[in-house]
């Protein structure tokens, strides 16, 4: 049997109550899973770990293909011990945190202009239109015969790639203002600029801040490819990486892989808690 | 304020010949009464009202808003002395209740001071009060109701066009919030357009119904609605306003076999 439209509105896919809105209008009340399954998420990681550790243990598979978990965490610890990996991660944070600096502010004031004129929108749609599906990795030998290997070259190829997401969101989030807000506003006495700048802009919002989610994303896949790519300053853990792969170091590629996606996720948690600071009300619309 | 149209023709583009929404409308709107605009739907109701606004511009006709007691003066734009209360209500969700209210303050470049003191005076007056710091979001449909009413109010523009405000409320909130702007009517005497498919609605709350074709949109009769004022809920009862809603009922009962009979020919 189909269930009921009722019953499906305010309801995950898998019947918990997921955090939303009830018909009425006023905010769900959220109830709290059991103890057992908010432990879920733990407790799914350290089976994994444990298994692996058994396996590698009791399996007989040479550290160099795969190594414990209970060794690449020694390595972990003697890394972050000696300043390597504290280092070489704040040295990609930051260029991480310019080339997003750097396409967002440009993202976002392209596809603000294009939303607002049509003769920007009509001069810049066929050059999006192109360059967007270009993979950007394809970029890196003309970058690097123009700008060398040094930061200039990470901070362009990663820049050039989050701008795009962050362009395409922004100037669909202006287009998709809702026009009855719009009529609104202008009863309300509001003139054209005063509609753009109090209506059409934070109505973006939303959309603008899944562009620079998605711009985030692209920064560091890039900034680390382009480490390992050709960067000369023999920094970074994307050079980490490489470095310890080429000599077999698996212990080592493994902690700084940890490394990378533990610091991946907060930045995006980062980036969420910023958007609920800055625009409560767009948070979970995008 | 005084609605004169004369004539008013409304043909939406659709590729084609055009559909007619309005189809010579003429009628006047007597300054300080609560108009309702009656009619099934797709009969051009909303369309009418949007037109009054200035929000939507007639195809041709005329439209004159004057000054009753002063008829020296030239008639004004529309749009420049009206204010719409809308269907969706479009409050601007960014904005906590205080700032919606105030929004039309604020772009008049009212200073903050001047404009929260008016605007914690008109939530007042809606039943809102404490209210002011609130998101949108957090309020129940009624509420909303209040504060898109208090956004319109604050404009202090002497007519206000209201489409069709309560039709998404339930019956026990649509009561109370027709009782609020019976209440408000009667102290403000503003000129008000209802728009409402709402028959009852229409006899309780207005001093005239005009009841409409439907589509094209056209005036079908007139109905002066004589019940006193202040009215209350309890007049649903009465004889008097059993025979208006019979009288009503039989109009729009025509002009919904009717808008039924076109629509199974354009099927054919």
């Amino acid at each position: 049997m189909i269930p009921s439209g009722r019953a499906m509105i305010g309801r995950g896919w898998n019947g918990r109550a997921a955090s939303g809105r009830a018909r009425s209008g006023r905010p769900a009340k959220r109830r709290r899973d059991p103890l057992w399954m908010r432990l879920l998420p733990a407790l799914s990681v350290v089976l994994f770990v444990a298994a692996w550790e058994a396996a590698v243990r009791y399996g007989d598979v040479p550290p160099i293909i795969l190594p414990a978990p209970s060794s690449i965490a020694r390595y972990l610890l003697a890394m972050i011990a000696d300043g390597s990996l504290p280092w070489n991660l704040a040295v990609t944070f930051m260029r991480i945190m310019a080339g997003f600096l750097v396409a967002g502010v440009l993202g976002v004031l392209v596809g603000v202009l294009m939303g607002m004129s049509k003769v920007v929108a009509r001069v810049l749609d066929p050059w999006i239109a192109a360059l967007y599906p270009l993979p950007k990795i394809s970029l890196i030998p003309l970058l690097i015969i123009w700008l060398g290997t040094g930061e200039a070259y990470i901070l362009t190829i990663s820049a050039i790639t989050a701008f795009f997401p962050v362009v395409i969101s922004t100037y669909a989030g202006i287009r998709q203002t809702s026009q009855e807000l719009v009529k609104a506003a202008r009863d309300l006495g509001a003139n054209t600029r005063q509609i753009q700048m109090n209506v059409v802009i934070p109505a973006a919002i939303p959309s603008i801040f899944a562009g620079l989610h998605l711009g985030m994303g692209v920064t560091i896949i890039l900034v680390v490819a382009a480490e390992m790519i050709g960067g000369s300053n023999q920094s970074g853990v994307g050079w980490l990486l490489i470095r310890y792969g080429q000599v077999m170091e698996t212990e080592k590629v493994f902690a700084a892989l940890v490394a990378l996606a533990v610091f991946g996720g907060i930045i995006i948690k980062a980036q969420q808690a910023v958007d609920r600071w800055v625009a409560p009300w767009a948070v979970g619309r995008s | 304020m005084d609605i004169i149209v004369e004539n008013l023709v409304q043909v939406w583009d659709d590729g084609g010949d055009g559909v007619r929404a309005l189809d010579g409308i003429s009628h006047h709107f007597r300054s300080g009464t609560l108009t309702c605009l009656l009619g099934p739907s797709g009969c051009g109701k909303s369309t009418l009202a949007q037109i009054v606004g200035g929000i939507e511009t007639a195809t041709s006709g005329a439209i004159r808003i004057v000054d009753p007691s002063n008829p020296a003066v030239p008639p004004a734009k529309p749009g420049r002395c009206s204010v719409m209360m809308w269907q969706s209500l479009n409050l601007f969700p960014w904005r906590n209740v205080i700032d919606n209210v105030a929004f039309g303050l604020e772009m008049a470049g009212v200073p903050r001071e001047a404009r929260y003191a008016r605007a914690r005076e008109l939530i007042g007056m809606v039943g809102l009060r404490n209210f002011e710091e609130k998101a949108c979001s957090q309020l129940s449909g009624g509420m909303r109701q209040r504060v898109a009413l208090a956004r319109a109010l604050i404009m202090d523009r002497p007519i206000l066009l209201m489409d069709e405000p309560f039709a998404a409320l339930d019956a026990q909130t649509k009561i109370v919030m027709q009782e609020e702007l019976t209440r408000i009517f009667e102290r403000m005497r503003k000129t008000i357009l209802f728009v409402t498919h709402a028959i009852d609605e229409a006899i309780l709350l207005g001093d005239e119904v005009v009841v409409m074709t439907a589509r094209p949109g056209r005036i079908k009769e007139v109905i002066a609605i004589d019940l006193p004022r202040p009215r209350t809920q309890e007049m649903v009862g009465t004889k008097a306003f059993g025979e208006l809603y019979d009288r009503i009922l039989h109009l729009i009962r025509e002009e919904v076999l009717n808008a039924m009979r076109q629509q199974d020919e354009a099927v054919l």
